[in-house]
């Protein structure tokens, strides 16, 4: 007896496996990608962490250097240094400083100062006016 | 077939058997005991990352910096973490300045924090940082800190005080500002991986630190400076037990400078004893002396008991009462009362008081502010001692007079001459002029009205004429009654005279110059004369004409009361 074969072959539904292969595609494509985001944001993360350590680093380091500067510039470092000789003051006598205007007292502003370069103190209130209509 | 399908049967039922295991564990781990697993981890990853705020600056009225930060850090070791001891205390070491083999038994430990080394410079704990990376060694970690810096050192310790190990204010502006320069610290949590570096896609919540605000104080630097070298020179010449001065600025009670000795570094506080950490300005009480006639003879000015006709007769200089002797350095027969202060007449100044009644005369005082805090913002502030009426003895009231049986505070002693200088408002010490960057000035209205303008002016002119401006009273012995030969001499004094703007006094507590040379003439005055002239050449003062430059560097008080 003869038997046909044919009829215990399955017929390969082409579409079906493409759409299924499609769809899995994707997914493990967006998987991927997900993986992938995920590890740019962990470098991104780690990037933002260092810079943050260096910039905390570099912040600190500017702290240290401005009170470095400070405790050597102090009134008290610095008379401690004229003590030493180091350093010492010379007193100018006032034949020696050329005034461009009659000195402005301090108790006005609190400012001490040899000379003033504010036009209204040079020329009196009004004056630059004139000077200008020249 | 059917042992085949039997066989079948039993495998899956095998499998689901097993699968329902899985998956009753699963549900046990992730369901049921979620919690405590979540603790654990997170407890294992997770930690509350502290901000630290930055400690505001304190600076002077010119914005010269008296306290600033130096940023440092910890370095402690995490024994969960460390695999190699020995490796990593020979790597560490060197950065560290601790032996090898010290490291080494402090690394060998399982604490998940230990203290390896404070105060460690910025720069040196990252080079070992990066060192440990080089070298792929873990468990050592780095914990931001700050460590308080006073770049003048001892100038000005009475006033800024010092912040102690815990970073709170201990002493000074530091304590009592010390809410306002700490600032809020702020905090993140996060998550860390197994080398214990941040991840910081789970960086969860964050509360940015608020920095301390910058305290900016009534104290100029310049007099400052010629204050602290004028009372060091006296401190070294006079060998005294201390030695004070202040100088304030009578309108409006700010305080420009302060100076003491004995002081300390507040760099170095742990070497200091508590002699060099005590601000003798506001915690030391001494009876004033003749610097006290003003009060009595002001009072009486406005009261109208006496006036500028008035004449005093001052019995010559001996002057019997309630079976003591009050005595003149010089005697003199009948005084005004202007003439009373330039004499420095005890008898003078005991007889006005013996014309006001004693509620009257107390209430005078008090008002001056005497025996009463002046709130100046320093700590260990005390009232002085004013004893009230119903504990005078009859001699009491003509002692107060001329500043005995009475003790106040050097402070005390400058806010009351400033009500003199400044036509009789009795004003609250300033010390704080703002607090934060460019916030507004802190204002201070005037504590009282002690005398009217007239009569503070009529005390401020007849001091004009005060050839010798000194207070010397007998130190009191804390066993009762007077120390033989040891004296408190105080020079009081503001200038320029029709303007005032430096209110000053210097206290020298027992000179070793011997009994006849230890008054507050030849022992406080040359170093408030030395103040006076340097601050009016700082201050760009205009020199007045000749007539009148006898009054700008006269002011106040009488002679000894010896």
């Amino acid at each position: 007896m003869s038997v046909n074969r044919r009829r215990t072959t399955n017929t390969i539904e082409v579409n079906y496996l493409a759409g299924g292969l499609t769809i899995i595609f994707l997914f493990a494509l967006a998987g991927l990608f997900f993986v992938y985001l995920k590890n740019q944001q962990h470098a991104v993360g780690n990037q933002s962490r260092m810079i943050e350590a260096s910039l905390r680093e570099e912040e600190a380091r500017d702290d240290a250097l401005k009170a470095k500067i400070t405790s050597m510039t102090s009134r008290g470092a610095l008379q401690r240094r004229m003590d030493d000789g180091y350093i010492t003051l010379q007193a100018i006598r006032d034949t020696a400083i050329a005034r461009v205007t009659p000195p402005t007292l301090a108790e006005v502003d609190g400012v001490l100062r040899t000379a003033s370069h504010d036009p209204e103190s040079r020329f009196g209130l009004g004056a630059p006016q004139r000077a200008i209509n020249r | 077939m059917k042992e085949i399908s039997r066989r079948i049967g039993f495998v899956c039922a095998l499998l689901v058997l097993v699968f329902t295991a899985f998956a009753w564990r699963l549900i046990h781990l992730q369901v049921l005991k979620h919690d405590y697993y979540q603790e654990i981890a997170a407890d294992k990853h997770e930690s509350r990352q502290v901000i630290l705020a930055r400690r505001g600056r304190i600076l002077d009225r010119n914005g010269e910096e008296l306290a600033v930060n130096i940023p440092v850090q910890m370095v402690y070791a995490d024994g969960s973490r460390i695999h190699d001891p020995a490796a990593l205390a020979m790597v560490a070491a060197p950065f560290l300045d601790v032996p090898v083999k010290e490291l080494t038994e402090k690394l060998t430990t399982k604490s998940k924090y230990v203290v390896i080394r404070k105060r460690v410079s910025e720069e040196k704990a990252q080079d070992m940082i990066r060192a440990l990376e080089k070298a792929n060694l873990h468990g050592l970690y780095l914990q931001e800190g700050s460590v308080r810096s006073y770049p003048n050192g001892e100038m000005l310790c009475d006033v800024l005080g010092y912040v102690d190990h815990t970073g709170h204010g201990a002493d000074g502006i530091e304590k009592t500002c010390d809410r306002e320069l700490r600032g809020q610290e702020g905090f993140r949590m996060i998550e860390h991986d197994r080398k214990g570096r941040e991840i910081m896609v789970y960086r969860g919540q964050e509360q940015l630190p608020e920095n301390g605000s910058d305290i900016r104080l009534s104290i100029d630097m310049g007099l400052q400076a010629i204050a602290e070298r004028e009372v060091d020179e006296a401190y070294k010449t006079n060998h005294p037990a201390s030695a004070t001065a202040i100088l304030a600025d009578p309108n409006t009670g700010e305080i420009l400078a302060l100076a003491s000795r004995p002081n300390y570094d507040p760099n170095k506080f742990n070497e200091a004893n508590l002699e060099q950490m005590r601000n003798r300005a506001i915690s030391d009480m001494y009876e004033p002396g003749s610097v006290f006639k003003i009060i009595v003879t002001s009072a009486a000015y406005n009261e109208g008991i006496v006036d500028d006709k008035s004449r005093i007769f001052c019995e010559n200089g001996h002057f019997s009462y309630g079976g003591k002797v009050i005595k003149d350095h010089h005697g003199c027969g009948d005084l005004s009362v202007s003439e009373i202060l330039v004499k420095s007449s005890n008898v003078g100044a005991a007889k006005i008081s013996l014309k006001m009644k004693d509620q009257m005369f107390y209430d005078y005082v008090r008002k001056y502010g005497f025996g009463t805090r002046t709130g100046i913002p320093l700590p260990g502030e005390i009232s002085g001692m004013v004893n009230p009426p119903h504990r005078w003895d009859m001699l009491t009231k003509t002692r107060m007079a001329f500043g005995q049986s009475i003790c106040v505070t050097p402070i005390q002693m400058v806010m009351a001459m400033s009500a003199i200088a400044n036509g009789g408002k009795l004003l609250k010490p300033k010390l704080v002029l703002s607090k934060g960057e460019g916030s507004a000035e802190l204002q201070e209205p005037p504590v009282a009205q002690v005398v009217k303008a007239e009569s503070a002016n009529f005390i401020a002119n007849a001091l004009e004429r005060v050839v010798s401006n000194q207070g010397t009273a007998q130190k009191i012995s804390p066993h009762g009654g007077y120390l033989a030969g040891r004296y408190i001499v105080s020079f009081a004094g503001f200038f320029p005279v029709n303007k005032p703007r430096i209110m000053g006094i210097v206290i020298v507590d027992d000179a070793k110059l011997g009994e006849t040379a230890n008054y507050g003439g030849s022992v406080a005055g040359p170093v408030f004369a030395k103040i006076g002239e340097k601050a009016a050449r700082h201050l760009d003062m205009d020199p007045e004409p000749a007539d009148s430059v006898s009054k700008k560097d006269s002011s106040t008080s009488a002679v000894s009361v010896r």
